[in-house]
């Protein structure tokens, strides 16, 4: 049964495009060409779903994937799309077509697209790219943790950052037990956030990272999913990605150094609050960034991109969407700005206490496994005393 | 018969680490745990403060550790 849940699951993520009758690109809905990490697909599909079927502000969102320092180098340099794209189908195109499924591609025009809005999932500055022009702006979106995953056949459930740093910095000599066979190390390529955020995390740098080197996050999921070792096997990936297919993974509780217990990104290996990413206890996370072309103002260029941006951001956006954006950057294990307690100003860095403008915290919990009991509930500010209410609960400001 | 020692405690015990965040000079000891932060604000503290969350104790065997606990540099 284990057997047959894995393959489907690998199967859903890993299968080719629909074939759907070919569309160019430049025919569909206010088409809007992203280039994101692979670790934000599940995010993009679920929030294009829901503006390919708003009725106030409908558009369509095509996109590539890749690593994101080749996103912002993108951005920054103006390289174009020219592979066919993926797009988020209409329910009238496909009726069966949910997030989960594989998005159907489009034709790109043969002179390719401009990107109009680019993706990385960690902090700029860990890529080293080319100096940011004067027309491109970056805006820090919610907050994605990173995991290391082993097959649920194994019998590990942590990992500390000095056993990290043997098992990828040194591999086969680090002589850790069990992860001391470098075939079974499923890492990902220099340019790929995954990789990156992890290196700042246990202090070894990218290009010296032991194991296999995947292009892909499915590629890790496939690799550790099915492997012959579970025991030996471990793997990177993006929480999105774990969250998605708990089913046929674990991911492995960390201790950073200087710490005395092993953390999960939820309080729980089986919980979905990322407790422990907001106040501070589990450290692999980076903010998802989101760069787009603006004018003198700072205002985006394209206003769709603009729009997609105040959505991820959590700002008020115009027209007012029919749906709940905060709602869908939750579902898919990402935690909003406004929900965070800590921060950090470099991929890595030191963490501080961070107190959000427009806290957001108990209406988070609220849709994660139930707001704490500290949480008060509300229709107004009245019962909130000094607060503010906000989604229905009192928060501090 | 694993090397490794883990043992899941489920209870808010937590404690404080010790020296400075960044590239490790030191590794785990698996001595006593220091109690836990109540109102943490630096790093330090904020990793290791009073959490109602799982915890997992963990005292791996590290062979390549230097003598004063420290971690050798990569090659």
């Amino acid at each position: 049964m284990r057997t047959l849940v894995a393959l489907t699951s690998a199967a859903v993520l890993l299968s080719p495009a629909r074939a759907l009758a070919a569309v160019d690109c430049a025919s569909l809905p206010n088409p809007l060409y992203l280039q994101i990490g692979d670790t934000q697909e599940p995010l993009i599909k679920a929030l294009g779903k829901a503006l390919r079927e708003s009725a106030v502000n409908p558009m369509t969102l095509v996109y590539v994937t890749s690593g994101s320092c080749t996103n912002i180098e993108a951005m920054y340099t103006g390289v174009k799309i020219t592979t066919n794209p993926f797009y988020v189908p209409s329910t009238a195109e496909d009726p069966t077509w949910t997030p989960a499924s594989a998005s159907p591609s489009c034709v790109i025009d043969p002179a390719g697209h401009a990107v109009d809005l680019a993706n990385s999932a960690l902090f700029v500055s860990a890529c080293n790219p080319s100096p940011q022009p004067p027309d491109v702006a970056q805006f820090q979106g919610p907050i994605q943790a990173y995991v290391m995953v082993v097959p649920k056949a194994s019998s590990q459930v942590a990992i500390t950052a000095e056993e990290a740093y043997f098992v990828f910095g040194f591999g086969a000599q680090g002589l850790v037990d069990p992860w001391n066979d470098e075939a079974q190390l499923f890492i990902r390529t220099t340019t790929k956030s995954t990789l990156l955020a992890w290196a700042a995390a246990i202090a070894v740098p990218a290009t010296k990272w032991k194991g296999v080197r995947l292009d892909k996050s499915s590629d890790v999921l496939s690799s550790v999913t099915n492997s012959v070792a579970p025991e030996k096997a471990i793997g990177i990936l993006g929480a999105e990605i774990y969250d998605g297919n708990r089913a046929t993974l674990t991911s492995l509780a960390f201790q950073t150094y200087h710490q005395s217990y092993a953390y999960y990104p939820d309080s729980t290996s089986t919980a979905h609050d990322k407790k422990n990413v907001r106040d501070g206890h589990y450290v692999p996370w980076s903010p998802t960034v989101w760069l787009t072309k603006v004018d003198g103002s700072g205002v985006p260029v394209n206003p769709l991109a603009g729009y997609v941006i105040d959505l991820l951001l959590g700002r008020a956006a115009s027209p007012a969407p029919d749906f709940q954006p905060m709602d869908i950057i939750i579902s898919k294990g990402l935690v909003p700005g406004c929900a965070m307690q800590v921060n950090r100003s470099y991929e890595g860095g030191d963490l501080s206490v961070y107190a959000p403008a427009a806290p957001c915290g108990c209406s988070y919990e609220s849709k994660t496994g139930g707001a704490s009991a500290s949480c008060i509930s509300c229709t107004d500010d009245t019962p909130c005393g000094a607060g503010k209410c906000r989604s229905g609960f009192c928060e501090a400001r | 018969m694993r090397a490794l020692l883990v043992i899941l405690a489920m209870s808010a015990v937590s404690a404080c680490g010790g020296g400075g965040h960044g590239p490790p000079d030191g590794g785990t000891d698996g001595g006593d745990r220091p109690p836990c932060v109540t109102n943490p604000t630096t790093h330090l503290e904020l990793i290791n403060a009073c959490t109602t969350a799982q915890q997992i104790e963990k005292n791996p065997v590290l062979p390549l550790l230097l003598p004063d606990g420290g971690l050798p540099p990569l090659q």
